[in-house]
């Protein structure tokens, strides 16, 4: 007689296996890695001033002193990540406690880090910082809004080619360096791909959640929302919003989430509607839960392996659209973004290829990384779902 | 059949409505609601002038009222059912076939259908176009790679596809026209604009003459939609290769091609004859979604290569608050967008014998 093997291996452990057994899929999250690593630890990597230094026995790190409130935020958010993760506590519990520490982490920092209002980035240039005895400067010693003035630049120089000073993807209209002002672009990308997308999320779950639980005249009054929300082109509604509006940052994410989450609510809306026969299901309400607890402890997490694949291409999709924004010229207007480094390629008289190349290049690399890993979901979750893409259910 | 029809379009109805009264309600709650204050430039106009012209917008566009009394007008305006108003805003009696006025744009100063009817057979030409090609294309290359299974063309062409669907839009527009229509590098495609200004005076067809080959206006019109198509075909195509791919894999194992195969047919056949129809369904879904994302891929392309289409003046209204002209062109692209979806809807009913909606 021949033993069954019986596999021990979670849903969830599986799902992340079958993942990544694909070749494309682990450079999808190579690169998605790298810019988690260049948003978090920007300001050590892009800076005009010197990590450390030390003048005459006094050793500094004007770096720490000019951080601001925002990146201790996000590095002490990065470290409250990886050390919820290394937890052996349920995914519930991670994201609270994930939640938690980091509203604090914004509490703490909005009361505690004060840096300096003004910077001037040309006296990091002058003799006080560079006649020191030893100083170790960041890898690319160059602000992303310092338009380096003091050495005459005249904006739009080519890579390599101003002599004296390594520009290693060129200079952009004001001045400033390239390479510097793309690594302190991936925080805007990275930031409101997550957030857009996880709010598109929270409204699409809980909207097709409803809709397919009671469905009859719920279904048929939320389908009506639902089509209006995908028929509105939705690039124009964003035009709208934002020039009617005016630009910031925490207004775009929350327009391109709340434009986005039809198709989130298709997905559960019909995983929903399989659902609620099922006998687990009829036992919950038999029993007197409460529509919340049936609807997200017992229905949603069988539901949820269409969402991943989703997710991800849904991520790919609001960085798409921020960078389309802004290269229309409507995006935010002093914070680096490739978008808006985009359009200056196309701006001026000559064409300026590392202002499309660099930029471009990298919107295309996010893209294509999160499309490998929303492919690589939705093979190991159910090969099918490729060939059932939009059908209408 | 018929009711079927006549029941989707009279649900695209509520549909029409719910999309206008958003992008409406987003104008009117936006700091500065729709008022004539963006209409009535300058500083240095005298404070009895300013008010005085202040005064004449708002009475002229109405734009004083409150906001659910001006979209209340525009929709008795826009309705072929309605109060049939005179050039004084006064209220008529009710009629039936009052005919639409969609108003004029304070932008432009003409009326809003002028505007869009120089506008949109542009932007339709493009998509037009754009569409057989991206279909030919794509039913080629994943023809050949289902038939070639796991073959070099096959591997190759999955990983390009996904790479080719992942570039943005504007990035390959930016590239194609910095490269393949600079002076600095190939200038083999005109830069700008849909055809160009000696064009207007070609005779159609190209011939030649005594100063030699003249390009005539349909090859200047070819010659300048190149690099748009491209631009935006591109995307469209690499998802359908890919779709057509698994859909043809699929059907080509199944039960009546083995049959068909059995009873000696030629592959070429069974390919194209019994194979191919079937695997049409997946392919109308997607068309269904074509044009909608067609017609926002073209507010980029037309952005880049400067062709006055619709997307251009979606931008521009949107830029210059002009109400009228923006819930304009709401409706019209939210209505190609239903009008498309039925047309998919039908064309299940040409494929699939199968599919019947009574």
């Amino acid at each position: 007689m021949t033993e069954h093997a019986v596999s021990r291996e979670s849903f969830a452990a599986r799902i992340w296996r079958k993942t990544l057994d694909g070749a494309g899929v682990k450079v999808g999250l190579a690169w998605v890695a790298l810019l988690v690593f260049a948003a978090v630890f920007a300001p050590f990597l892009a800076n005009s001033m010197p990590l450390l230094m030390s003048k005459n026995g006094v050793i500094s790190a004007p770096v720490l002193q000019y951080l601001s409130v925002e990146d201790t935020w996000v590095l002490a958010t990065f470290f409250i990540a990886l050390a919820v993760y290394r937890l052996r506590i349920g995914t519930a519990k991670r994201i609270l406690l994930f939640l938690l520490g980091s509203a604090l982490a914004a509490v703490l920092v909005n009361l505690f880090v004060k840096p300096p209002v003004l910077v001037i980035y040309d006296d990091f240039r002058s003799a006080a910082y560079t006649e020191a005895d030893w100083r170790i400067m960041p890898p690319i010693p160059y602000a992303p809004t310092d338009y380096l003035r003091d050495l005459g630049s005249k904006g739009l120089e080519a890579p390599l080619v101003t002599e004296g000073y390594t520009h290693l993807m060129g200079t952009e209209e004001n001045g400033a360096d390239v390479l510097s002002r793309m690594i302190h672009a991936c925080r805007i990308s990275l930031s409101i791909g997550l957030i857009a997308s996880g709010i598109a999320l929270l409204i699409g779950v809980v909207v097709g959640g409803l809709m397919g639980y009671f469905s009859g005249i719920v279904d048929m009054l939320g389908m009506r929302l639902v089509e209006i929300f995908e028929d509105i082109p939705t690039l124009f509604l964003l035009l709208t919003f934002v020039a009617f509006f005016g630009r910031s940052l925490y207004m775009m994410m929350v327009i391109i989430g709340v434009t986005g989450w039809s198709g989130y609510a298709r997905y559960v809306r019909t995983e929903f509607l399989k659902l609620r026969k099922q006998d687990y299901v009829q036992a919950a309400v038999a029993s007197g839960l409460p529509l919340s607890s049936i609807l997200f402890r017992h229905m949603l997490p069988n539901g949820v392996a269409p969402l991943l694949v989703a997710v991800s291409f849904g991520v790919a999709g609001a960085i798409l659209s921020e960078a389309t924004l802004s290269f229309l010229g409507l995006g935010v207007v002093d914070a680096p973004s490739w978008g808006q480094m985009l359009d200056q390629a196309v701006k001026s008289s000559t064409f300026n290829w590392w202002m499309a190349v660099f930029p471009g290049g990298a919107i295309f690399m996010t893209v294509f990384a999160y499309n490998l890993i929303g492919e690589a979901f939705r093979d190991a979750i159910d090969p099918k779902l490729s060939s059932k893409a939009g059908v209408n259910t | 059949m018929l009711t079927y029809l006549l029941r989707r379009l009279l649900l695209m109805i509520p549909t029409l409505l719910g999309i206008t009264i958003v992008v409406f309600t987003v104008m009117a709650m936006s700091p500065g609601g729709i008022s004539a204050q963006t209409l009535v430039g300058g500083m240095d106009m005298k404070p009895q002038e300013k008010q005085a012209l202040l005064e004449y917008y708002n009475k002229r566009y109405g734009l004083d009222q409150p906001a659910p009394v001006q979209y209340l007008r525009w929709l008795n305006n826009v309705s072929p059912i309605g109060f049939v108003t005179d050039e004084h805003g006064k209220r008529g009696e009710f009629s039936f076939n009052k005919g639409m006025d969609l108003g004029s744009s304070f932008q432009y100063g003409r009326p809003v259908s002028d505007i869009l009817a120089e506008r949109i057979p542009i932007t339709l030409l493009l998509n037009l176009v754009t569409i057989p090609f991206t279909y030919l294309i794509a039913i080629m290359v994943g023809m050949k790679s289902a038939t070639h299974r796991g073959s070099v063309f096959d591997v190759g062409t999955s990983m390009s596809m996904l790479a080719l669907w992942s570039i943005p839009t504007m990035l390959a527009g930016v590239l194609l026209l910095g490269f393949f229509a600079n002076v600095q590098h190939f200038h083999w495609f005109p830069t700008a604009g849909i055809s160009s200004r000696e064009a207007q005076d070609m005779p159609f067809l190209p011939h030649w003459d005594e100063t030699g080959f003249v390009r005539g206006f349909l090859l200047d019109r070819v010659w300048h939609l190149v690099l748009p198509v491209i631009c935006l075909s591109y995307g469209s195509f690499a998802a359908l290769a890919k779709l057509t791919r698994t859909s043809i894999l699929e059907n080509l194992h199944s039960d009546y091609a083995r049959t068909a195969r059995a009873k000696g047919l030629a592959e070429n056949d069974v390919l194209w004859r019994h194979v191919f129809r079937n695997s049409l369904l997946p392919l109308i879904t997607i068309s269904a979604g074509l044009l909608p994302s067609l017609l926002a891929g073209s507010l980029i392309v037309e952005n880049i290569f400067s062709i006055n289409g619709m997307g251009q003046l979606a931008v521009e209204a949107v830029k210059g608050r002009d109400r009228e002209l923006v819930l304009s062109i709401t409706w019209v692209s939210g209505f190609l967008t239903l009008i498309g979806y039925l047309i998919a809807d039908f064309c299940y009913t040409l494929a699939d014998p199968r599919v019947s909606y009574d």
